[in-house]
């Protein structure tokens, strides 16, 4: 019994070098322990031996399977891996390149406006809109701007044609249709349209009929805020902006405000702001923007009591900031579109 | 304004302030200051007296000379030098070796063209004393001793602070006005002016002036002062008046001139003189009558528009009032009688003619922003100081006055508390009383607070709020301490446009797409191909400034294909690129809509190479951008439909415009028209999408989505695939497979989902037809469908896609 059970385990270790599919392994297996398989058979003759050859011929007939049950095992391994190899094709080189295009990015001064904003909400400003084609009573009358100002005049401002009419900006008399100078022309919107106290921070597009350079541009953006509520001060003031600015150039940015002048603030300043991490630029006064309590006057003009409510209003140019925090020294790269300016900034 | 350093220590004692302190206080002060520039000779110990003792030509430049020049110290040296304006024998100043020019430039010993040269001999402009003569500034004929440092030759220079007024700041445009604010700011008590000539005014020519008549009858000039001085003998102004002028940016013209000039940057307060000869009878200030002209001091002839304000003799306009004299009866140096006028002009007008004209004058500048009425008697009584003292004028009698004075000094009632109140911190009274009184101001403690008397120079201040400005100018911004800390206002929310935008950007940015920002303004062009002539002359501007930029924008695609051009232009891979911003569009009654716009575009063949191929960018990848873009706006998939677009920016065939079912969003998608991109200079094909929505779209705050609860059954899906004649679009197909399976899931059952799976055309179809397979998925919410009931189903559905269509469902 020992020689023809050692026979059958040397003939399938030998058999089960040639299986390689699923199929051959299923044959194989058949034919060792299948119902007529080779094991099988020599199991069957147990039936005919005596009672004390049983428990050694078991035995040996129990070492044969064992070695038989780690052959099968062994191939069903094999055939699988061969299986998940055909499925998988060819092993992957992970130092290749991806092929696929890496994320996008935003443009610089998107990146700018939302540190901008998000500094802003935390002091409990919301974000609000208007058009940028406005009527000229939002853009300077509300704003205490008088009639004869410069800042009116066809040389400075970009005007629409009499019979041009905004769905989103009708006349209220029949006063000019302009592009807006500036994003204040939000705060008389905000003002006639909410109930105060609030407090917004207004991003926008504005337009002055500049010739362009490297400083200039016929479009460009300012983040305009308003903060309207009982007995706003000009400490506020200097509160949000130190706030502000800390935020956005650092702990050790600091600011100055230096009496100005604005139609629609008093006491009105100018923000200059200092810091050491500014390249070039740096540790000297730079002028960053305008600001005041607004004017009375302006709080009249929009429907507010001005025994009542007050408040503290403030804007800066978008560029200007993303310029400094960047090191940016032409304001037409803005607009160029270059992507290997655009992509500096993901 | 340019203010000198001498200019302002004439008005207050500046022992122990220098320049730069000066220039450190201003722009506190809300005087901004520009610019610090030395006038006259700077220190320069190195720029010494030197004679040219010989000189010979260069051998190798023509243009140079090689001169041998003594400076006294016993060792000619050596120089070489370009200018031709010398003799030997002339003395002229030497910078030695180490000298650094006004210019910055360090003199050294060098070669030049081989040549040695130890110095170099200067001109007025180099040593910075202004354009002089071409060449060398030539010292012979003063005989200066050689070795002279040349600072010996010349006095103490003096610091020049170029001043930007604010237009509420009238009173600094006169140095005095200036001074009086330093003076506050740095504690320090403004000197008394002292006049000579008599107060005092009448109200008529005696017999001894030279008019018969002075008269104002124009709204535009409510105060106007004509003096007579007698005897005045026209030349140049002396050295000191000169030099003034010089270090405020002024040429001197004659002593007559130059004193009306110097009282105008003195007190801010213009003044004009007439040769009393070239004047018929009297002087008035009338509007202009119907075409009269003048020609101004500048050459130009000038219609006058009826009305404008001039001051004309009994014949004829001689001067557009406070803008700008003509040629006719202006101060020469024959000229022995002067009447020289003050006077008040309405700054309003005056702004408005000096802009019609096209001049801003040292004049017009100041009448605008708002002269002192009071100012103006004494600086008619300065001027005439002056006249007697530097031209031996004679003074005949007062000045002659018609009008008043419109404006006087106005009291402001300043409530106790109220300073504290807008500062935000406390201050004290006598801190307040203290920085008003700096200022010239008058403060009366009242039983309310403070009675404070502004005088007429401070026209901007009139109200409580006004006075808080002043006090924080001159008390100080830096002690105002950071207010608060200050809590959020509960219920306030971010404009939807914000977080659209937000959003929005960072899927593109997420698919791969940079972000852009183009310029708002387009040409004609642009707007022509973009809307058609028609509706792109609806968002042209009235007065652009260049024919680039007429229009408003009306698509944010043409700047986006611009950009892929100018990229590709570079050798720079663009990849997507996408824009997020207003667009303007004609609307249906006339008026013309801001739209919030999300644009992208990338071209259809990759640019980069790469060694696994990916598949291309088409107009349906652009499709489900569009859609994905508009569901973040609120504008969910249902409600959009997609036609094809035709003509402007898209091609025929290959791209599709957006409807949206509720009349917010508009826009397209698909392949740019193929020729206007190769126009561009883009050879591949350009896929891009464009979807935009009025302002109201952003109006409601969005809802907040309410769960529904689904199934835990599993789904029957079943297939069906029409043949239907080419040209029936697929959602013509797929809307007729909704109806029937919803028809047939009735109210017992769901269908949740049509997918198609398949479009195909080619062989085993009818010539012209294609074939849509579709996927239907029916879900019961209680227990799983049967097989006879979505069998039942899917004969619903057939039934309802062959009946009246004549499609043929393939069974």
């Amino acid at each position: 019994m020992q020689p023809q059970l050692a026979q059958l385990v040397a003939a399938a270790t030998q058999e089960a070098v040639a299986v390689a599919t699923r199929a051959e392994l299923e044959a194989f297996k058949a034919r060792v322990v299948g119902p007529n398989g080779s094991l099988t058979q020599v199991m069957k003759g147990m039936a005919t031996l005596s009672k004390e050859e049983r428990p050694v011929v078991g035995k040996l007939i129990n070492e044969a399977k064992k070695s038989i049950e780690e052959i099968l095992a062994a191939l069903l391994v094999k055939v699988e891996n061969a299986e998940i190899a055909a499925a998988l094709g060819a092993a992957v080189d992970p130092t290749l390149p991806s092929p696929d295009a890496p994320a996008g990015s935003l443009h610089p001064l998107s990146r700018t406006r939302e540190r901008i904003l998000a500094s802003f909400r935390k002091l409990g400003f919301v974000v609000a809109d208007g058009p940028e084609v406005e009527t000229e009573w939002h853009c300077f009358d509300a704003l205490n701007t008088p009639a004869d100002h410069p800042a009116r005049d066809m040389q400075d401002t970009l005007y629409m044609p009499k019979a041009f009419r905004s769905a989103d900006a009708p006349r209220k008399a029949d006063e000019a249709i302009l592009l807006r100078t500036h994003t204040s022309s939000v705060q008389v919107r905000a003002m006639l349209s909410r109930q105060p106290p609030f407090r917004i921070v207004a991003p926008g597009r504005c337009f002055r009929r500049d010739a362009v350079d490297a400083t200039h541009s016929a479009n460009f953006h300012q983040v305009e805020g308003l903060w309207i509520d009982r007995h706003v001060t000009l400490a506020d003031l200097r509160g949000v902006l130190d706030f502000f600015v800390k935020e956005t150039f650092g702990a050790d940015a600091e600011i100055r405000l230096r009496p100005s002048f604005f139609p629609f603030t008093e006491p009105s300043f100018e923000m200059d702001l200092r810091s050491p991490n500014l390249g070039r630029l740096s540790n000297r006064w730079l002028e960053i923007m305008g600001c005041g309590l607004v004017d009375p006057k302006v709080l009249e003009l929009c429907g507010l009591d001005p025994d009542e409510w007050s408040g503290l209003a403030f804007g800066l140019g978008l560029e200007r900031i993303a310029m400094l925090i960047h090191g940016i020294d032409d304001i037409r790269h803005f607009y160029n579109n270059d992507t290997r300016f655009l992509r500096q900034f993901a | 304004m340019k203010v000198s350093f001498q200019a302002l220590a004439r008005h207050l004692d500046l022992a122990g302030v220098t320049a730069e302190r000066v220039a450190e206080v201003l722009p506190m002060l809300g005087l901004e200051v520009e610019s610090v520039t030395t006038f006259g000779l700077a220190p320069l110990p190195l720029v010494v007296v030197g004679e040219i003792t010989s000189f010979v030509p260069h051998p190798k430049a023509d243009r140079l000379s090689v001169c041998v020049v003594d400076v006294g110290d016993g060792a000619p040296r050596q120089i070489v030098c370009g200018a031709k304006n010398f003799k030997a024998g002339d003395r002229v100043p030497v910078a030695l070796p180490g000298t650094r020019m006004p210019g910055g430039f360090e003199i050294k010993v060098s070669k030049l063209r081989d040549v040695d040269s130890a110095g170099m001999m200067c001109s007025s402009e180099e040593l910075g004393l202004g354009k002089g003569e071409d060449g060398l500034l030539i010292l012979t004929p003063r005989q200066p001793v050689l070795g002279t440092p040349l600072n010996a030759l010349y006095g103490a220079p003096d610091t020049v602070l170029e001043i930007s007024v604010t237009p509420n700041r009238g009173d600094c445009l006169g140095i005095r006005g200036v001074a009086r604010d330093l003076a506050a700011a740095l504690g320090l008590t403004l000197k008394p002016l002292t006049v000579k000539t008599a107060a005092g005014l009448a109200g008529a020519p005696s017999a001894a002036d030279a008019v018969k008549f002075v008269r104002a009858s124009s709204e535009f000039c409510p105060y106007y002062t004509l003096r007579t001085l007698k005897n005045v003998q026209v030349g140049p102004s002396p050295a000191w008046l000169r030099r003034d002028l010089e270090a405020a940016g002024l040429r001197p013209i004659n002593i007559v001139v130059d004193i009306t000039n110097w009282v105008l940057l003195e007190l801010g307060q213009p003044l004009h003189a007439f040769d009393a000869q070239k004047v018929s009878e009297g002087i008035e200030a009338r509007p202009a009558r119907e075409g009269e002209q003048i020609v101004l001091l500048d050459g130009k002839q000038v219609k006058l528009e009826p009305g404008v304000c001039v001051i004309a003799d009994a014949q004829r306009p001689l001067v557009v009032a406070g803008v700008m004299g003509g040629v006719d009866a202006g101060v020469t140096d024959a000229t022995t009688e002067v009447l020289l006028e003050a006077a008040w002009f309405r700054p309003g007008e005056i702004r408005r003619v000096a802009r019609r004209l096209g001049v801003s004058t040292d004049s017009s500048h100041r009448f605008a922003r708002d002269v002192d009425p009071a100012g103006v008697e004494l600086a008619s009584r300065l001027a005439t100081d002056l006249l007697v003292e530097l031209a031996g004028a004679q003074v005949v009698g007062p000045a002659i006055a018609v009008g008043q004075p419109p404006r006087a000094d106005v009291t402001i009632e300043l409530p106790a508390g109220y300073v504290t109140a807008k500062l935000g911190t406390p201050v004290a009274d006598a801190d307040v009383s203290a920085a008003f009184a700096r200022l010239g101001f008058t403060v009366k403690l009242s039983a309310t607070g403070f009675s404070v008397l502004v005088p007429s120079f401070r026209s901007d201040v009139t109200r409580p709020i006004d006075l808080v400005e002043e006090f924080i100018r001159i008390h100080g911004t830096d002690k105002v301490p950071a207010g608060r800390p200050i809590a959020p206002l509960p219920g306030d929310e971010d404009a939807l446009t914000s977080v659209f935008t937000r959003e929005v950007s960072a899927r593109l940015v997420g698919a791969g797409f940079t972000e852009c920002c183009h310029y708002s303004l387009r040409d004609a062009a642009e707007l022509e191909r973009t809307l058609g002539a028609d509706q792109a002359a609806l968002v042209a501007m009235d007065n652009p400034l260049t024919a680039e930029q007429t229009h408003l924008r009306a698509s944010l695609v043409p700047g986006l294909a611009g950009a892929l051009a100018l990229n590709l232009s570079v050798h720079a891979d663009p990849r997507g690129l996408f824009e997020v911003g207003t667009v303007f569009r004609p609307q249906a009654d006339g008026t013309v809509r801001e739209f919030l716009s999300v644009a992208f575009a990338i071209v259809a063949e990759p640019v980069t190479r790469s060694w696994k191929s990916r598949e291309a960018f088409d107009a349906l990848r652009a499709k489900r951008l569009l859609q994905d873009a508009a569901a973040l706006a609120g504008v969910t998939a249902v409600r959009l439909s997609f036609a094809a677009a035709h003509g402007g920016l898209w091609q025929a065939d290959h791209a599709a415009a957006l409807v949206d079912r509720g009349r917010a969003a508009e826009g397209a998608c698909g392949v740019l028209d193929l020729r206007w991109t190769r126009s561009l200079g883009l050879k591949s094909s350009v896929i891009a999408g464009e979807v935009c929505f009025p302002r109201s779209a952003f109006a409601e705050a969005r809802k907040i989505p309410r769960f529904e609860a689904f199934s835990s059954f599993p789904p029957v899906t079943k297939d069906v695939a029409v043949i239907v004649p080419v040209g029936v679009a697929a959602a013509e197909v797929e809307s007729r497979v909704r109806q029937g399976a919803a028809k047939a899931a009735g109210k017992e059952f769901a269908l949740e989902s049509v997918n198609c799976f398949d479009v195909f055309t080619g062989p085993g179809l009818p010539d012209g037809h294609g074939s849509l397979a579709f996927e239907i998925r029916w879900r019961h919410a209680a227990r799983t469908l049967t097989d006879e009931e979505t069998n039942q189903a899917l004969g619903v559905v057939i039934a309802t896609l062959e009946k009246g269509t004549g499609w043929t469902v393939r069974r």
